[in-house]
């Protein structure tokens, strides 16, 4: 009987993290060329090829960092050559170079930094940046997209 | 002799008498012949005693916090008076016919102390068609009408009108006057604790203007005023106020070091206790237009506020919980010198 509900267990934890791991692959994918046949609109360049710190801060085309500004990140995140000099939370000059964001719980794709900026407290509990789903999917996306990219 | 029998034949018997009279109509609910006497001393025995133990539990403040007063008067006319009537104006006979007849307040508000005035306001009295608050966690406009009871009386025709219409302009259509009464014909704000509306972001008094309409900032003196407005009004309204030119509100001297704290709390926030930088939001053209200006805003009513998002007892436009986040690690000193910093800081364009 017990065996029986271990096995059980056993079955779904493994199912469980067959999903998950489904689940981050996919999201590692967009970052990569494939990306494009995804409908993203990302330039494979942007993402892998690093460039110094300042020029490729302000680098806005997506309007990724106007808008991390105007909704006030900045008050809790520095990127370094903006106008973002928060101190509260982690300095993001380099996110787009790190292996993974939220204390090492998400792979380091925009997928996934756009699922942290709209429900971190999901992510990561505990956490002390509040969460931002309640704006537009597309600007979220944008941010993230932005963020991604500062190598 | 009664015997046991009797009692238990009563006990069964008198309810179902009652409900079988009730039944078929045997009591008479008209108002025209009043109650019986015996009904009358019943009923008020049992409300007063009521209202009196209960306050028992309200934590009066020793003075009555005076800077509401405008609000509340203006809240009275538009709310109350019509009931208990305003200094000057007779009331109509229909009034004067309800069951329980709704006392004359200013020669009845002696009666109570500040704590059963608190309760009787915020609850609302059962069977006489006296309404409970209409926002459950707003105590503060409840104590300001408790303070405005006690101004009441004092009160005559000219006076009560100066308070509690003083800012109208009786041209203006209902929805706007609606409006001027608390915020002033120019959108200043009249008293510290109702906030200047003029030259305020016009997406964030819209936002506000359908959060009060939908429930999600309460208050009891913004409530009627939204309550059946039309949306497209609303926006209109928001439009009026953002385009008149701000005042800045505040005149009372602050000293310096509180101004200067509140500075550095405002431009750079407290890293140690994970405040995020005010600036962040509240300053530059460039920000979010839900985010609103607090420049020359009244300190009071930004001290309020933020107290308010600190209790979680105030939501707003659907960033409000940002604000509730960042309010929760702010103490007293904080609040008082940052709300001080940017009542006085100048309104004029970034």
């Amino acid at each position: 009987m017990s065996a029986n509900v271990g096995l059980f267990l056993l079955v779904g934890c493994a199912f469980c993290f067959f999903a998950k791991s489904i689940g981050w692959a996919a999201a590692d994918e967009l970052g990569e060329p494939r990306a494009t046949a995804l409908g993203l609109t990302i330039a494979p360049t942007t993402l892998t090829a690093p460039q110094p710190d300042n020029s490729a801060a302000l680098r806005d085309p997506g309007g990724g960092l106007s808008l991390f500004l105007r909704n006030g990140c900045g008050a809790c995140h520095t990127i370094r050559g903006t106008n973002a000099h928060g101190t509260i939370g982690p300095d993001l000059s380099h996110l787009g170079s790190r292996t993974a964001i939220g204390a090492g719980v998400l792979p380091n794709t925009e997928e996934a930094i756009a699922r942290f900026i709209a429900r971190p407290d999901l992510l990561k509990p505990g956490v002390r940046m509040p969460a931002f789903d309640m704006l537009p999917q597309t600007d979220i996306q944008a941010i993230a997209r932005y963020l991604k990219a500062l190598q | 002799m009664i015997r046991l029998k009797h009692v238990v034949l009563g006990a069964v018997g008198l309810p179902i008498v009652i409900l079988l009279g009730a039944w078929v109509g045997f009591f008479n609910v008209g108002a025209s012949s009043g109650h019986w006497k015996v009904t009358a001393w019943f009923l008020q025995l049992a409300m007063r005693s009521a209202v009196r133990t209960y306050a028992l539990a309200v934590d009066a403040p020793k003075t009555l916090d005076s800077r509401g007063l405008p609000a509340a008067a203006g809240h009275f006319a538009r709310g109350c008076a019509i009931c208990h009537g305003e200094p000057g104006e007779p009331r109509s006979p229909a009034v004067m016919r309800m069951l329980p007849q709704p006392p004359d307040l200013a020669l009845t508000v002696g009666d109570w102390t500040d704590a059963q005035l608190f309760r009787i306001v915020k609850h609302g009295i059962r069977f006489t068609g006296m309404p409970a608050w209409p926002a459950r966690d707003r105590d503060d406009e409840v104590w300001a009408m408790v303070a405005f009871l006690r101004e009441l009386p004092k009160l005559d025709a000219n006076g009560f009108r100066d308070l509690a219409l003083g800012g109208s302009q009786p041209t203006a259509p209902a929805a706007l006057a609606d409006c001027t009464r608390c915020h002033g014909g120019h959108g200043g704000g009249r008293g510290d604790l109702v906030p200047a509306l003029a030259g305020q972001k016009e997406a964030y008094l819209f936002a506000s203007l359908q959060a009060y309409a939908r429930g999600d900032r309460t208050s009891g003196f913004m409530a009627l005023p939204v309550t059946g407005v039309d949306p497209a009004d609303l926006a209109a309204l928001a439009r009026h106020f953002a385009a008149q030119p701000s005042v800045s509100a505040d005149s009372d001297q602050v000293p310096a070091e509180v101004i200067g704290r509140g500075q550095q709390i405002a431009e750079d926030g407290i890293p140690e206790r994970n405040v995020p930088a005010c600036s962040g939001c509240h300053i530059g053209s460039d920000k979010n237009p839900l985010y609103p200006r607090l420049d020359g805003q009244h300190a009071a009513y930004l001290e309020r506020q933020l107290k308010l998002f600190r209790s979680e007892s105030r939501g707003g436009t659907r960033f409000w919980h940002i604000m509730a986040t960042a309010a929760q690690r702010l103490t007293d000193d904080d609040i008082r010198a940052v709300s001080a910093f940017f009542s006085k800081r100048s309104a004029g364009p970034q």
